[in-house]
């Protein structure tokens, strides 16, 4: 009997093509009124539509196909003030945002007997952004299959262009520079469970702030670490599978975060599958970051008041539906994302941009 | 609240975070030491969708483009796509 395909934990060539629809909403809570004291309150609503095709070519190649297409609207935080009640209050932007992204991705992958490596181009188009990458990539399955080393390397160039750049005096063109090594070992530890563990080093040169807010002045450099590790297990006895996945990262920011996630795949008979899932995301604060801005430094000491690089912690809950036949799959899921101060490890300072989404997703999945 | 900022923070990664690092991969080292040998025909469990490290490709790119933008944490799970300007 031949060895079993195994793509997540060996290099070989896809048997099969596959083609993957999917529509999802993501929309996050308003941000309660009284601690905006200007501009909108509601936040954004994305609609978003995704596109994949993978097939094989040959008997040695393989095409990646992704393509994804985001609209959206809602405000985003252009300053944080200090409140009459002490705390902090945001203006929000004034007029709602209308925007939109597409992002398509193609890859090519070329294989040998035990081992492959893949070359990805992407592109991510919005009114006042554009990213230009590139990624190879590489796997090699070796002692007996049951070990894959993988490595690759990335480097994007973003073009920033900021709308009503001198209506509001922000920067008219910025660029910056993003380039990526990782790592990884995909081990099957026996026949009902596998580990992963990867790791990645990130680098980011150029323009790092964020343009759209009042002040908000960050370093031009940053480097990031992460470390993943993620176990498989399949139970018998109860007929499911369970997924646990840790992530420690840091930076020269001085933001550390743990993050965790696990999920169980349920079998209920041989075509239906229920999926609850849970995820915790704690993080530290970026050493500039400040609760309010202060209009009062020299516009060359980084501060930002972004929520994103504050304290706390977050915690998802979702719940997914998937029913599985012999050549398409229908998956239905949805997430609730809750973030606050307090559920974070380390003492930080409730922002009152903190985020609240829900988002929705149905995706068909179809193999010929 | 903190109305003092800070000029660019130092470089250097503290060794407690360092000393998490080492801790895990130890761990995973020795996890690796307890492998057994899996017989191509013992791995039809393996080959099973929901045992996948990623069942759905499809969502897991959204979900990742959604915590990246919206976390300060990003990557350990491969290289990068396309950035993007979300705020």
């Amino acid at each position: 009997m031949a060895a079993l395909s195994l793509p997540a934990f060996s290099a070989t060539q896809p048997v099969e093509s596959s083609v993957s629809a999917g529509v999802s909403n993501y929309k996050e809570a308003d941000i309660p009124r009284g601690d905006v004291v200007g501009g909108d309150n509601r936040r954004y609503d994305i609609d978003i539509s995704q596109f994949r095709l993978l097939t094989p070519i040959g008997n040695r190649w393989s095409v990646d196909l992704g393509v994804s297409r985001e609209t959206m609207s809602g405000a985003s935080p252009w300053a944080t003030v200090p409140g009459l009640d002490g705390e902090a209050d945001l203006i929000m932007s004034g007029a709602t945002i209308e925007d939109s992204r597409t992002e398509v991705n193609l890859s090519a992958a070329l294989y040998g007997e035990d081992r492959s490596a893949a070359v990805t181009l992407s592109r991510s188009n919005e009114d006042d952004y554009a990213a230009r990458a590139v990624s190879v990539s590489g796997e090699w399955t070796f002692n007996g299959d049951l070990t894959t080393l993988s490595a690759g390397a990335s480097h994007s160039g973003d073009v920033i262009e900021p709308s009503d750049a001198a209506l509001f005096g922000r920067v008219v063109r910025e660029e910056r520079r993003t380039r990526s090594v990782s790592f990884g070992i995909a081990q099957i530890l026996n026949r009902l469970s596998a580990l992963y563990t990867g790791f990645s080093l990130t680098s980011h040169k150029g323009f790092l702030s964020d343009p759209y807010k009042l002040r908000d002045v960050r370093p031009s450099e940053r480097t990031e670490r992460a470390l993943s590790v993620r176990y498989r297990r399949f139970l018998t006895g109860a007929g499911g599978a369970i997924h646990l996945d840790y992530r420690y990262f840091d930076d020269d920011w001085g933001i550390a975060s743990h993050t965790v996630q696990s999920s169980w795949y349920q079998n209920l008979g041989n075509r239906f599958q229920i999926v609850p899932n849970v995820r915790y995301n704690s993080q530290s604060a970026a050493e500039f970051f400040l609760p309010v801005d202060n209009f009062l430094l020299s516009s060359d000491i980084s501060q930002s008041s972004d929520f994103r690089l504050s304290a706390y912690g977050a915690v998802t809950a979702g719940l997914k539906g998937i029913l599985q036949q012999p050549q398409w799959a229908l998956t239905i899921s949805v997430d609730r994302y809750m973030s606050r101060e307090k559920y974070g490890l380390t003492s930080g300072y409730e922002h009152p941009a903190r985020l609240q989404f829900t988002m929705a997703s149905v995706i068909l999945d179809y193999k010929f | 609240m903190n109305p003092t900022a800070q000029s660019r923070p130092d470089a250097s990664f503290s060794p407690r975070r360092a000393s998490i690092a080492r801790l895990l991969a130890g761990a995973v080292t020795l996890g690796l030491g307890a492998c057994a040998s899996v017989q191509p025909w013992e791995r039809g469990t393996l080959a099973r969708p929901e045992m996948q490290l990623d069942p759905n490709p499809l969502q897991t790119g959204l979900y990742e483009q959604v915590y990246d933008s919206k976390e300060a944490a990003s990557g350990g799970a491969g290289t990068a796509g396309a950035g993007c300007g979300c705020n």
